[in-house]
């Protein structure tokens, strides 16, 4: 009952994450794949093992101050902030986000790459950014596939 | 006098069909696809998390640690294989080291399997390991983090961050060795264990830091050769149930000779050939437990296993068939492991194999001619094989050597296309010497890795600690500091604007400044690297194996070996040299453009029709690297000499030198894919030329060519260097083979250090890359290693294609088809 619940709860969130992978909703992917992150944390066990007992502080900032959000993994939640957040494990900064979304997910996942093209700069710890690409891929791969 | 007794040194009587083990293997080897290896990660990771003693010094803690993974890794016989060990649970294996970069594929943990472009097998259940167990305890535990962590994060590690300035390797590897492996084979690891144990005695009792420091590491050498006696125990067991339980009673006798081979060695000293062959086997996979696998290199087998194949073939135990054999399978094993590359490192590291380097032929200690029966067996059994690792190199002195030898090694580059390399034994004693190697030493080098060179078990020369990029110094020289890939952040020293500078030596100065700024950035980050590693990576087993530490009392890390070192490799040399040549003539002598016009046309990537029109001015019109012309040389000189004197006034924490070197890896394609337009008339984003080798198309004379590099070696090249040649294969291989050789020795005469070969034309290159499925065991010489083709990314593909080709015939190059540029 609660698996269907939360199906419907987040079909919509499904559908919104699937159009930014078909280009036309890319700007919004980071606020679609962290409400959508949050809701599936909540009703899907194993995906919620993933942050068992993690601490992670994440800082995304667009390069034109348009987008700054905080991400924080403690005690088994997720939690979202508009803003700076202290002390972050680490700060990814990105150009748009056609590039946040090739650099974290999709369609082949493009880390050095975006990089090397300083499309995406990073300052912390690289390994906390892997983390958060495993849990972001393991989505792309949950979502429902269209009839 | 000469060792070699064989009556055809081509051993042309034996093939992959008189060999049909070796011809079952290698058809496996080719069948299969590389698979993850998680079995050290998780010992590794379960050590540290519930067996861990923070009191225990660092080596003894590392000691532990491995002789945990040792104690616990299974014993697996893949096949058919005579020797008994692998580096992996699996037969084509990718080990994991989360202590370095391991946690790179946690992204892709549930697609490395499927991905498009060489993937890599990985359970579901192991992978939930990774995910859930493993990977979360290195969150903040591997070099990288730690340097981060101990040094505030500083800005040399920022940079290095940036990818494209420089690598700092120390953040993934150190290994990079040739062992020394006589005590071994002569005592056993039993007797390494009591000289270690008698020292430790020596010193029980010490209260001094630095005695007590000693006993810890002789203490910590015993434990880690324990782990790999433990696991030789292990492989004698499975083979003993395996014999028992074989279908047929030959496979049985193998098995059960294994059986009794493990229990012999390497704890005891070997006795025979194929103990010899075993016993070192085991210690690699030993090795391979406590450093990764990046160009852990045997060295001199056919020096080291002489001895044993002549009292076998003198008693009548062993004949040149089975010893073939033996080789071929110890090959086979050498190839077992491959690196684990997330996809995300493709673009620069796609296709590299682990780089294990064999080192045959040459002279001995005193000087003389060291080829022998084994020297020939093993370049048979290259040639057999043609298989990506071992990368199998050739020593020449072209004195003490025979020409028979030069020429047949040439041979057996003609017929696999690309293996093995040359190197010249005048130039490269002269580059050891001159690091104050003694003599006997710097004679008995081996190489390592892609070219660099070591004296066999006595040199720890950390030889891929720093990857330069030039091409980013000379950026930054153009644009005051600036580079146009990191925009307006000012990254250098900020250098006057070359638009107002009178003449070629200011640019020269103001091109120093940036890059000895750079190199200080490298050599200060690997400095704190060096310092990580000590606290977290010392090499204990390695140690053993190693002349110096057991005297010493001191890890490899500490400067325990008799020589230490760091090496640095420099990306992007022949564009940066034709570039500083093109500004020379262009700009300061001829005035063809002024200095600021020439600027503006390389920030605008030479668009549009006045900037082509400049463009092929400077590609045509302006001296290259690779031919006669004197500015070109001179600039070449310069830079070689300024590296040299730059890096040798550094001291590492080893209490050793830094060694310059150019080789490249596939850097030069991804490097040059992300950089911008060079004032010699290269576009953004193509291709650096690889290693010490002339831009494409640059050097149309062969003879000017080498003689141009040639005059470049010697002791400013400590590192030694990659050149790579591409010949148009001909019909007839003898003929060809002799003019090789007379090449080899001119060149080599000249001072060339290495040369490495293609035989291939543009148009089979680009048939492979159009069609892979016809080329499945394609081997090419990229810098240094060797790939399969297919393997390669697209860019390294197009820089194999586009290479110079040359006609060996007339010594001239052959225009690359017009409608080339790489791409299908």
């Amino acid at each position: 009952m609660f698996d269907v619940i939360g199906q419907k709860a987040t079909e919509k969130l499904w559908k919104d994450f699937r159009k930014c992978f078909d280009s036309e909703l890319a700007e919004e992917f980071l606020q679609s794949l962290l409400t959508l992150m949050q809701i599936v944390f909540v009703v899907n066990h194993d995906y919620r093992r993933n942050i068992d007992k993690f601490n992670g502080r994440y800082q995304f900032s667009s390069k034109d101050g348009e987008v700054t959000v905080g991400v924080i993994f403690s005690n088994s939640r997720m939690k979202v902030v508009e803003g700076v957040i202290d002390n972050p494990h680490i700060t990814v900064t990105f150009r748009d986000g056609r590039t946040l979304l090739n650099f974290i997910i999709s369609p082949r996942q493009d880390i050095l790459g975006s990089m090397l093209k300083h499309d995406v700069g990073t300052k912390g710890n690289l390994n906390y950014l892997y983390k958060f690409g495993f849990m972001a891929k393991q989505l792309q791969l949950m979502m429902p596939q269209v009839g | 006098m000469t060792a070699v007794t064989l009556y055809d040194i081509g051993l042309k009587d034996f093939t992959l069909e008189s060999l049909p083990r070796l011809k079952e293997l290698r058809s496996e080897y080719f069948a299969r696809g590389p698979e993850i290896c998680i079995e050290r990660a998780r010992y590794i990771t379960r050590y540290l998390r519930y067996h861990d003693d923070a009191a225990d010094s660092s080596e003894l803690r590392q000691a532990k640690k491995v002789n945990y993974f040792l104690s616990h890794k299974s014993a697996q016989f893949h096949d058919r294989n005579l020797i008994a060990g692998s580096t992996t649970s699996k037969a084509l294996g990718a080990p994991l080291f989360p202590d370095f970069f391991a946690l790179t594929l946690w992204p892709e943990l549930e697609t490395v399997s499927d991905r498009k472009k060489n993937p890599q097998k990985l359970t579901p259940q192991e992978a939930s390991e990774l995910n859930l167990e493993i990977f979360p305890f290195w969150m903040d535990k591997n070099v990288l983090e730690i340097t981060r962590s101990r040094f505030d994060n500083p800005e040399c590690l920022q940079l290095f961050e940036n990818l494209v300035f420089f690598i700092a390797a120390k953040a993934g590897c150190i290994s990079h060795a040739v062992p020394a492996y006589t005590s071994m084979l002569q005592y056993g690891l039993s007797g390494l264990i009591e000289k270690a144990a008698a020292h430790e005695e020596e010193m029980a009792g010490a209260i001094d830091a630095n005695t007590k420091q000693k006993a810890d590491f002789f203490r910590a050498v015993q434990v880690s050769l324990q782990g790999i006696i433990t696991h030789a125990e292990h492989l004698a067991e499975e083979a003993e149930q395996l014999a028992r339980i074989a279908n047929n009673p030959e496979d049985a006798a193998e098995f059960a000779k294994m059986a009794a081979i493990c229990r012999k060695v390497p704890v005891g000293s070997a006795a025979t050939f194929r103990e010899a062959v075993n016993a070192i086997w085991i210690c690699q996979v030993g090795i391979h437990a406590e450093n990764i696998n990046m160009a852990m290199s045997p060295g001199r087998l056919d020096q080291i296993l002489y001895p044993y194949y002549k009292r076998d073939i003198a008693g009548g135990h062993l004949d040149i068939g089975r010893t073939i054999e033996l080789v071929g399978c110890l090959w086979l094993k050498i190839a077992d492991n491959v690196t684990m590359v997330p996809e995300a490192s493709e673009e620069l590291f796609g296709g590299a194999g682990t780089v294990p380097a064999i080192t045959l032929g040459g002279v001995d200690q005193n000087g003389e001619d060291a080829v022998n029966d084994l020297t020939y067996i093993m370049l048979r059994v290259t040639e057999l094989l043609a298989i990506r690792d071992p990368n199998v190199n050739a020593r020449y002195d072209y004195e003490k050597n025979s020409q028979e030898y030069c020429r047949r090694v040439s041979e057996v580059i003609l017929n696999t296309k690309s293996v093995p390399a040359f190197f010249n034994d005048k130039s490269n004693i002269t580059a050891l010497t001159g690091q104050g190697e003694r003599l006997e030493h710097a004679r008995d080098y081996a190489v390592i890795g892609c070219v660099e060179l070591a004296s066999s078990g006595r040199d720890y020369p950390a030889s891929s600690s720093i990857m330069m990029n030039l091409a980013a110094a000379l950026e930054m020289a153009l644009f005051c500091g600036k580079r146009p890939i990191t925009g307006e952040e000012q990254i250098g020293p900020i250098t006057p604007d070359p638009s107002g500078l009178r003449s070629f030596e200011e640019f020269w100065q103001i091109f120093k400044i940036q890059l000895d700024w750079l190199i200080e950035q490298a050599i200060t980050l690997n400095e704190y690297m060096g310092a990580v590693h000590q606290e977290m990576m010392p090499s204990p087993l390695l140690s053993a194996l190693f002349i110096g530490p057991m005297d010493k009392g001191e890890d490899l890390i500490r400067g325990g070996a008799l020589y230490n070192s760091s090496g640095a490799t420099h990306i992007g040399f022949a564009d940066v040299v034709d570039s500083l040549n093109a500004i020379e003539q262009a700009v300061f002598i001829e005035k063809k453009f002024t200095f600021g016009t020439l600027l503006e046309q390389v920030r605008a990537d030479f668009n549009g029709q006045e900037g082509e029109k400049m463009r092929l001015y400077l590609q045509n019109h302006t001296p290259k690297y690779g031919t006669e012309a004197s500015i070109a040389r001179k600039n070449a000189r310069n830079m070689v000499q300024h590296l040299f004197d730059l890096y040798q006034s550094h001291t590492n924490y080893r209490g050793g030198p830094y060694r310059p070197s150019y080789w490249t890896m596939t850097n030069h394609a991804g490097l040059g894919g992300i950089s911008g337009a060079l004032p010699h008339g290269r576009k953004a984003g193509e291709v650096f030329s690889s290693g010490m080798t002339p831009v494409s198309g640059a050097a149309p004379e062969l003879t000017a060519c080498l003689n141009a590099v040639a005059e470049l070696g010697g002791e400013c090249v400590p590192g030694c260097w990659a050149l790579n040649i591409k010949y148009t294969p001909e019909n007839d291989v003898e003929t060809m083979a002799q003019r090789f050789a007379q090449t080899i020795e001119a060149y080599f005469r000249a001072g060339g250090q290495q040369v490495q070969f293609n035989i291939m034309t543009y148009e089979m290159l680009l048939d492979a890359k159009k069609h892979p499925e016809k080329y499945p065991e394609l081997m090419v010489r990229v810098s240094g290693y060797s790939a399969y083709f297919k393997d390669l990314n697209e860019m390294m593909k197009d820089e194999l294609i586009t290479r110079t080709q040359y006609g060996l015939t007339d010594g001239l190059a052959v225009p690359l088809p017009p409608d080339v540029k790489g791409d299908s």
